[in-house]
C-alpha cells in the first residue's frame, strides 16, 4: 500500500530542503522561496484533503497504519496511522500552514529562506505528532517541534523576542522530560507485565493494567507536559509572552496548531493509557480548566495590547477543551474535538487580523485605534466576522463546541457548567468591547485616516479562515460523524466500567445518544 | 608468549608507530620545510582501525594483561575516530597558532596509545601505566602554548592535581595487592569474593582510593576542579580531544575495574557512585549556566555529561553498559566537533571564545554556525540528533534498575543545561553582531570532517538501531 501518512508527514521536510538548496544571497530570489514554499504546503494541504476523502468515516479503529520495525531491541517501531481524533487536526495543519506562509509575505524580508524553512520543518513535526502510534516516536517529533518553533519567535519576532523564545523552550521542555521517563517506564512496564519484551507501541500499552502507583504517576508526567502546551492555569505563563513576540505567522501556528497539541495528548495518550488515575484526576484538571476559563476572559479583558488580549482568549478558550474532555462523556469529549478546530480557525483568523493591523500601524495598542469601519470596511467586516466566531455565535463554528462542551460537562456536573458558562458571557463582553475600540467611533488618530483595505494577497490569507468559520458552523455534522466511532472507542476504554459491562464492540451511552447532542450532530 | 599476545595490541602499537615517526619527522625535517606529520598521524590510525577490525570478536588476550574483547576494542574504534578528527582538524590550527607541530601531532599519537592501553588493559598496574602515559601527553598538550599565561597556569593546576590523584590510584592499588595479592582484575575480583570478609575496611579503603583516581579523570564531582581551567587554557582542539579521549579511556577502564574487579563489593560503591552522578549533574550543569567563556561552559558541559555516564555505571546492568559505550561514541563526535567549531573560530591573537563573540556569528559564517547549533542541541539532547538517543539510551538504563531519582535528576539537568547551549544559539542567530572579526576560511579537511560529524549526528539520531545493538553486544565480553 502507498504509505500515504508518511508522504504527508515528510513532504515539508522535503522542502524545506529544497529551499535550503537554493542560493539566495541578499535576498536576490526572496519571491522563488516564498513560492516554492507555498507550492509545497499547499501539496501538503492537498495531501490533507485527500486523506479526509479517502478516510472511512464508519472505523473507530485506526487507518492507513504503517508500520516497520526501528530499534527492534527496545521495541521501537516506526508506527503512524490516524483514526476520526486526528484526521481533522491534520486537515487543520495542512490549512494554516499556507495562510502562516502567505501572511508573512510583506511582513517579513530577514532571511525568507531559513523563516519558509522552518516553518516547513515545524509543520512536517506537528503532522508527525498526530500520526504517531508509538510513544518513542511521538516523542522525537514532539521534542522536534520545539526548535523551529523558538528559531521563529527568536528570529523574526519582536522586541522582547529573545526572553520569550527562551521561555517557550524551557517551559515546554521542562515539562516534556518527565514524559520522556514516564514512556520509558511504561515501556519496561510493559515487558515485566506481559513479558513479552519492552514496547513503545500505544496499542498494546492501552491493553497494559499498571499497578496502581505507577499509573498515577505517569499520568501526572504525561499531564503536566500536556498541561503546559494547552496551556491550562497555572501553566500558562509562557503563553503571552510567546504570542506577543512572535511574527504572526508564528502566532498563527501556535495558536491554531501548537495548543492542540496538549489537548490532543490528553486524549490519545494520558487519559486512555492511564483510565483510573484519569478517572481520579479529572475533577481537579476540570477545576483548573475552569478557572483558566474564567481568569483567561478577565485578563483578557483588561488588555491595552491586541495581541496579548487575544493571548489570553486563547487560555480561556482552551479551558473549554480540557473541560470537555475532563466530563468524560460523549457530547463532552466530542465537543472539545470540535472546540479544537474552531479554536485553530477563529483564534488563528484573529491574530491574522491582528497581524494585518499591526503591520498597517506598527502598534497593536487599543487606544491608537478607533472608528476603522470607515476607513477599512473590508477588513473590518472580516474582522466582525472572526469575532463573532471566536464568541460562539449560532450558525457559526464556536458556538457548537461549546454548547456541545457545556451539555458535556452539565451532565458531568452542574457546577462546572454554570462557571465554565460565565466565560461564555465574559468573552463576549471582552471580544466586542474590543471590536468597538478598534472600529467604531471617530476616527481619533490621524494616521489611521489612510489606512489601506484589505490587498489582494491578505484577501487570499483570511478567505480559508472565514470560509471555515462558516462552513464548520453550519454543517458540523460533516466534521462530527467521522469523530464518532473513534470518540465513543476512546471513552469506552477511559472508563474502564464500560469495558467491563461491553467488552469490546459495543458502544456507550446508547441512550444518550438518542436525547442528547444527536439533534446538533443529524442536523444537515 | 604466544604471537597472539602480539596480536591483541596491534592497534596500540601501530599508533606508537606513527607517534614515534611524527617525532623523526620533525627531527629530520629541514627548517622551513614543510611535512604533513597529521598524514602520519592518519596512517597509524587507519592501521589501529583495521586491526580493530579484523580483532574483532576474536577474543585476544596479551600477556595476560591486555584483552582485546569487543568492550575494548569497541573503545578502541571511538579512540580512533576522535584520534581522526583530531588530525583533519588540527593542521590549520598548529599553523596558526605557531604549534610546534612534531611535538603536538606526537604527544597527540602517543595520549591516544595510552588510552588505548587503558581500554584494553585487564590488570590495575597495566591501568596506571597506560594511565600515565595518556596524563603526561595530556599535561604537555595543555601546556603547548608556552608563551599563554592561561595554557600554562590551566597546565600546571591539571598536572597538580592529576599528580595527586595518580598517588591516590597508587595508593589504592597498594591496598588491592596487599588484600588480593594479585593486580590483575579477574584475580581480585575472586579474592574479594572469597576473603573480602575477613577485610573489609582494607577493601573498602582500596576503593575509594581507586574511585578517587577515575573521577579525577572522568572529571566528576569533587574532583573537576581542574577541569574549567585545563580547557580554557589549552587550544580549543586540544581540549576537545582531552574532554572525548580522556574520558572515554577513563570510563572504559573505570567500568571494567568497577564490574569485573570489584563486582563482589557493589553494595559498598553502588550508593558511592549514585551520589556522585547526582552532584556531578547537578553542578556541572548549575555552575554552566553562568559561564560566558565558550571553553569554560563546554567544560562544565562535559562534567555534567560524565554525571549521565556514570547514571549508566550506577544503574549496573547490562543496559547501562551499553549506554556507556553508546554515549561515549556521541559524546566524543560531537563535543570534539564543538570544540573545533570554537578552534576554527579563533583568529591569530584572538580566541573569540566568549559568548559575546559568537555575536551575529550566523551572519559571518552560516555554515560553521549550523553546524555549531546542531552539535549543541545534540549535547543539550534534542531529538532528532544522536544526543537524544543516547540519553534516552541511559534513561532506559536508570529505569530499568527502578533509579527514578536518577533519571529524574537526569532530566531535569539536561533541561537546565539547554539554557546555556540555547544562549549559544541566541547570540549566533538573534543577536546584533558584534564586533569579532571574520575568521578565516576552514580548510578543506576541516569542513569534510565537521561535515561527517553532523552526518553522523543525525544518522545516530535517527536510525540508531545498528550502533545500539553493536553496544549492547560488545558489553557482553566483560564477564
Amino acid at each position: 500500500m502507498f504509505p500515504v501518512l508518511t508522504t504527508i508527514v515528510f513532504l515539508p521536510l522535503v522542502g524545506a530542503l529544497l529551499l535550503l538548496l537554493i542560493e539566495n544571497r541578499d535576498g536576490r530570489r526572496d519571491a522563488v522561496i516564498r513560492w516554492t514554499a507555498l507550492g509545497a504546503s499547499l501539496l501538503v494541504f492537498a495531501a490533507t484533503l485527500v486523506l479526509w476523502i479517502r478516510f472511512d468515516p464508519s472505523r473507530a479503529d485506526f487507518q492507513f497504519v504503517e508500520r516497520h520495525d526501528w530499534i527492534p531491541s527496545f521495541g521501537v517501531q516506526y508506527f503512524v496511522g490516524v483514526d476520526g481524533i486526528s484526521l481533522f487536526l491534520l486537515v487543520l495543519t495542512g490549512v494554516l500552514t499556507p495562510v502562516a506562509l502567505l501572511s508573512s509575505w510583506e511582513s517579513v524580508h530577514k532571511k525568507v529562506k531559513e523563516f519558509s524553512a522552518f516553518l516547513l520543518v515545524l509543520e512536517s513535526a506537528m503532522l508527525g505528532v498526530f500520526v504517531s502510534l508509538d510513544l518513542f516516536l511521538f516523542y522525537m517529533f514532539w521534542d522536534a517541534m520545539l526548535i523551529p518553533m523558538y528559531f521563529l519567535i527568536g528570529v523574526w519576532g519582536y522586541d522582547r523576542r529573545i526572553y520569550a523564545a527562551v521561555k517557550f523552550i524551557l517551559f515546554t521542555a521542562a515539562g516534556s522530560v518527565l514524559m520522556l521517563l514516564a514512556i520509558i517506564g511504561l515501556a519496561w512496564m510493559h515487558n515485566s507485565i506481559t513479558g513479552t519484551g519492552y514496547s513503545f507501541d500505544l496499542l498494546k500499552l492501552y491493553d497494559l493494567r499498571l499497578p496502581r502507583q505507577y499509573e498515577f504517576w505517569f499520568f501526572l508526567a504525561f499531564t503536566l507536559a500536556f498541561a503546559i502546551k494547552v496551556p491550562l492555569f497555572p501553566f500558562h505563563t509562557w503563553l503571552p509572552d510567546a504570542h506577543v513576540e512572535a511574527p504572526t505567522a508564528g502566532s498563527v501556528i501556535l495558536a491554531g496548531v501548537l495548543l492542540k497539541m496538549g489537548a490532543y495528548g490528553l486524549v490519545r495518550f494520558a487519559f486512555p493509557l492511564f483510565p483510573s488515575a484519569a478517572a481520579f484526576f479529572a475533577p481537579a484538571i476540570a477545576l483548573l480548566a475552569v478557572i483558566g476559563i474564567v481568569y483567561g476572559a478577565l485578563v483578557a479583558m483588561v488588555q491595552p495590547d491586541l495581541k496579548k488580549l487575544v493571548a489570553y482568549s486563547s487560555v480561556s478558550h482552551m479551558g473549554f477543551v480540557v473541560l470537555g474532555i475532563c466530563a468524560l462523556n460523549v457530547q463532552g469529549m466530542q465537543g472539545a474535538m470540535y472546540q479544537m478546530l474552531n479554536h485553530g480557525i477563529s483564534t488563528g483568523g484573529l491574530f491574522l487580523i491582528v497581524g494585518m493591523l499591526s503591520d498597517r500601524r506598527h502598534t497593536r495598542q487599543i487606544a491608537e485605534f478607533g472608528g476603522l469601519k470607515a476607513v477599512t470596511p473590508r477588513l473590518v467586516a472580516v474582522f466582525l466576522l472572526i469575532t463573532l466566531s471566536s464568541i460562539g455565535l449560532p450558525g457559526l463554528n464556536g458556538f457548537v463546541g461549546e454548547f456541545l462542551i457545556l451539555l458535556g460537562a452539565f451532565r458531568w456536573d452542574p457546577r462546572y457548567a454554570a462557571f465554565a458558562a460565565s466565560g461564555v458571557i465574559l468573552s463576549a463582553v471582552y471580544m466586542l468591547w474590543m471590536f468597538q475600540r478598534v472600529n467604531y467611533g471617530p476616527v481619533t488618530h490621524d494616521e489611521n485616516r489612510s489606512l489601506p483595505d484589505l490587498t489582494v494577497r491578505e484577501r487570499w490569507v483570511i478567505i480559508p479562515i472565514v470560509a471555515m468559520a462558516i462552513f464548520m458552523g453550519v454543517l458540523p455534522g460533516i466534521f462530527l460523524r467521522p469523530m464518532q466511532p473513534s470518540v465513543d472507542r476512546l471513552l469506552q476504554r477511559v472508563s474502564r466500567e464500560a469495558v467491563a459491562r461491553a467488552p469490546v464492540a459495543g458502544r456507550t451511552d446508547v441512550t444518550l445518544r438518542a436525547t442528547g447532542p444527536a439533534d446538533v450532530r443529524v442536523k444537515n | 608468549m604466544s604471537s597472539s599476545s602480539i596480536v591483541a595490541i596491534v592497534p596500540i602499537l601501530c599508533v606508537m608507530a606513527a607517534g614515534i615517526a611524527a617525532m623523526l619527522a620533525e627531527a629530520f625535517r629541514e627548517p622551513g620545510e614543510r611535512i604533513p606529520i597529521s598524514g602520519l598521524g592518519l596512517v597509524g590510525l587507519a592501521g589501529a582501525g583495521i586491526s580493530t577490525v579484523l580483532l574483532w570478536g576474536r577474543h585476544a588476550t596479551g600477556f595476560g594483561v591486555v584483552a582485546a574483547d569487543t568492550f575494548g576494542l569497541f573503545v578502541v574504534m571511538i579512540l580512533v575516530v576522535i584520534g581522526a578528527m583530531t588530525m583533519l582538524l588540527s593542521p590549520r590550527m598548529v599553523e596558526r597558532d605557531q604549534l610546534p607541530g612534531g611535538e603536538y601531532y606526537a604527544l597527540t599519537l602517543f595520549a591516544l596509545a595510552g588510552m588505548m592501553l587503558m581500554a584494553m588493559a585487564t590488570d590495575l598496574l597495566v591501568i596506571f601505566l597506560a594511565l600515565e602515559v595518556m596524563s603526561l601527553a595530556v599535561y604537555v598538550l595543555t601546556a603547548i602554548r608556552r608563551g599563554t599565561e592561561a595554557s600554562v597556569e590551566g597546565a600546571f593546576k591539571y598536572f597538580i592535581l592529576g599528580g595527586f590523584s595518580s598517588a591516590f590510584f597508587l595508593y589504592g592499588l597498594a591496598f588491592v595487592y596487599g588484600i588480593a595479592h594479585t593486580t590483575k582484575l579477574d584475580g581480585v575480583g575472586s579474592a574479594l569474593a572469597g576473603e573480602a570478609a575477613s577485610h573489609p575496611t582494607l577493601a573498602l579503603v582500596a576503593v575509594g582510593l581507586l574511585l578517587v583516581g577515575f573521577g579525577f579523570k572522568v572529571s566528576a564531582v569533587p574532583f573537576h576542579m581542574w577541569t574549567p581551567d585545563a580547557y580554557e587554557g589549552a587550544p580549543a582542539i586540544v581540549a576537545g580531544f582531552m574532554s572525548t579521549g580522556v574520558k572515554a579511556a577513563a570510563f572504559a577502564a573505570f567500568v571494567r575495574v568497577m564490574v569485573t574487579a570489584f563486582e563482589p563489593l557493589r553494595a559498598a560503591w553502588l550508593p558511592v557512585i549514585w551520589v556522585m552522578a547526582a552532584i556531578t549533574m547537578i553542578l556541572g550543569t548549575v555552575v554552566g549556566v553562568a559561564q560566558t567563556n565558550l571553553k569554560r561552559m563546554l567544560a562544565y558541559s562535559s562534567i555534567a555529561h560524565a554525571g549521565y555516564i556514570l547514571i549508566g555505571l550506577a544503574a549496573s546492568n547490562d543496559v547501562g553498559r551499553g549506554a556507556i559505550l553508546f554515549y561515549l561514541l556521541v559524546y566524543g563526535v560531537t563535543n570534539l566537533g564543538a570544540f573545533a567549531v570554537i578552534g576554527l573560530l579563533a583568529t591569530p591573537g584572538r580566541a573569540n571564545d566568549d559568548l559575546a563573540s559568537m555575536a551575529g556569528l550566523s551572519n559571518r559564517h552560516p555554515a560553521l554556525a549550523a553546524v555549531f547549533a546542531v552539535l549543541l542541541l545534540s549535547l543539550g539532547g534534542i531529538p532528532p540528533t544522536a544526543g537524544f538517543v543516547g540519553k534516552w539510551y541511559i534513561f532506559n538504563a536508570a529505569v530499568r534498575s527502578g533509579d527514578y531519582g536518577l533519571a529524574i535528576i537526569g532530566v531535569l539537568t539536561s533541561v537546565v543545561s539547554i539554557f546555556f547551549y540555547l544562549r549559544v544559539i541566541v547570540m549566533m542567530y538573534m543577536a546584533e553582531p558584534g564586533d569579532a572579526p571574520s575568521s578565516p576560511e576552514p580548510s578543506r579537511a576541516a569542513v569534510l570532517t565537521l561535515a561527517a560529524t553532523l552526518i553522523v549526528t543525525f544518522y545516530l539520531g535517527i536510525l540508531p538501531a545498528p550502533m545500539l545493538e553493536l553496544a549492547a553486544r560488545s558489553v557482553g565480553s566483560l564477564f
